[in-house]
């Protein structure tokens, strides 16, 4: 019964959704940036992510500490605190109103989790393991162990960006000085002014770009796993 | 001389491990570095390999300095305690890996050689422990090194197998004309596997030399016990059938240069080698205690 209550609740939403399905789709400028934000973060999370995740396993440096706490500090400091002093930051150099200055602070705001998920997962596959790597050139090393290796935390640090980017709306309509349409800020102005249409379109979109993402990624690294083992066979 | 190690020093915070190691190591040489946990061996190792970086000194291969090079160019392997096998691969496609060209015949070769022929596909979890350190050092051999460093790479197995591998990789290393730093704290492995041996106590050189010299003219040549959470030249401790806190069980009997001596298990699973009276029979239970009457 309680299954039965869970599974109502979860599912609950998604029927109206699928009831409403958007009788139209058109590609605007705010799909095209979301698109291109969740693509170009999702790659910079991974990228940044795993190398300082990296760098944090195998450092004696004495930056190693303040490093782990900024990891950290997205736990303690609320997003949207921060932000503020972000956007004082970053108006004096131009980037308010940019393309630029609205990735830069969704990458601030989801690296920290990203270097977390990542070092988390070379701490549980273990030190000496990774280690092991190091007798392999770079493209070896990271193609054919690594990749295959954090091919899962890879996923989920692409689906919590994603996630976090179509999230934030106050973020980006601060940053971006209302000239930079996404899905997200759109949604709330389609709601607003009573749009449905544009409103169940982008609804859509939120739900299925993580979805197509995160099955789209699986589905490359069971490839690039077939050709890694086909290399070695 | 192929392998040479000058004034190395490497500090850990507060801890000074290595305190001036001066070693060469001719080419084609077992070498064993002997020594308690702490005295500074398995860092060694890894600044040899080029997984750890050291404080000053140098050290050179061929006369070229290896300071600053990446561990991939350096030409070294490393066989350590654990296997190591990376799980997503096959046993094959683990020696494959790091054979130089990729070539799957050369693992099956390798795999062949540590008497694992025909495991080409098999999975890393279907192996035993001993099964999976033969395919690691496989891995070690097929990446065709100059220098292989071997970090007690014997302390989990069973005495059984422990005593196979380590005829195995002697065996294979010699026949392939490798050089070789092996880290132990077992005098009998040492004794066992390598030509020479060099006692190292809390970060300096003791003592170096052949295997049996050292047995003659340093009592205390890597064998050190613990008691009482406090580490003793084996020579300090007796092995006696009076009970005492300290139950081991005597697993081995063997004479090495006139001197009768045992394998005893202790409690935690480790092994210890100590002299041993006529009396004692394999698999009965003795009891360790500091020698009395003194040395």
């Amino acid at each position: 019964m309680s299954r039965l209550l869970v599974a109502g609740l979860i599912l609950f939403p998604f029927i109206g959704l699928v009831l409403a399905f958007p009788a139209r789709f058109d590609w605007d400028e705010a799909i095209g940036n979301t698109v291109v934000y969740v693509i170009v973060l999702g790659f910079v999370n991974v990228w940044l992510g795993i190398g300082t995740a990296w760098w944090l396993m195998f450092t004696d440096s004495k930056w190693k500490t303040p490093v782990e706490w900024f990891t950290f500090l997205p736990l303690f400091i609320p997003v949207l605190a921060s932000m503020f002093g972000m956007y004082i930051a970053l108006a004096p150099l131009g980037l308010v109103g940019t393309h630029i200055g609205v990735g830069l602070v969704l990458l601030v705001t989801t690296l920290p989790y990203s270097i977390r998920l990542a070092y988390n997962a070379m701490y549980v596959i273990g030190r000496p393991l990774l280690e092991q790597t190091l007798t392999l050139a770079p493209w070896s090393r990271f193609g054919l162990v690594l990749f295959p290796l954090l091919k899962e935390t890879i996923r989920t640090i692409v689906l919590f960006s994603t996630v976090i980017v179509l999230s934030q709306f106050v973020l980006v309509q601060l940053m971006g000085a209302g000239l930079i349409p996404t899905v997200t800020t759109q949604i709330y102005q389609a709601y607003a002014g009573n749009d449905v249409s544009l409103a169940l379109q982008n609804t859509w979109v939120l739900i299925l770009v993580p979805v197509l993402l995160y099955v789209g990624l699986g589905g490359l690294f069971g490839i690039w796993i077939r050709l890694v083992k086909g290399r070695l066979q | 001389m192929s392998l040479v190690l000058s004034g190395v020093q490497k500090r850990f915070k507060d801890r000074d491990v290595l305190r001036g190691i001066d070693l060469e190591i001719p080419n084609g040489e077992i070498h064993a570095l002997v020594g308690v946990s702490g005295s500074g061996k398995s860092t060694l190792l890894r600044i040899i390999a080029g997984l750890e970086t050291h404080d000053s000194g140098t050290v050179t291969w061929e006369e070229t300095p290896l300071d600053g090079v990446p561990p991939h160019l350096r030409q070294i392997t490393m066989l350590s305690q654990s296997p190591l096998l990376f799980p997503h691969l096959t046993v094959g496609e683990n020696v494959t890996l790091a054979t130089p060209n990729r070539l799957s015949q050369e693992a099956e070769t390798w795999l062949a050689r540590v008497r694992l022929p025909g495991r080409y596909n098999a999975e890393i979890h279907e192996l035993s422990g001993g099964e999976q350190q033969r395919v690691s050092f496989a891995r070690a051999l097929a990446a065709s090194p100059r220098l292989i460093l071997l970090d007690e790479p014997f302390t989990n197995l069973d005495p059984e197998l422990k005593y196979e591998l380590q005829r195995l990789i002697r065996d294979l290393v010699r026949e392939l004309g490798l050089t070789a730093l092996l880290v132990t704290h077992d005098r009998e492995e040492a004794m066992l596997v390598a030509d020479q041996v060099t006692l190292l106590e809390a970060g300096r050189v003791r003592a170096s030399g052949t295997p049996q010299a050292l047995a003659e003219t340093e009592s205390t040549f890597g064998d050190f016990v613990e008691l009482d959470g406090k580490p003793y030249p084996s020579l300090h401790i007796e092995v006696t059938d009076s009970p005492t806190d300290d139950a081991v069980q005597l697993v081995r009997s063997f004479t090495r240069f006139g001197h009768r001596l045992g394998e005893y298990r202790r409690k935690q699973g480790d092994y210890v080698i100590l002299p041993r009276h006529e009396s004692f029979r394999d698999g009965e239970t003795y009891y360790l205690r500091k020698r009395q009457g003194g040395i």
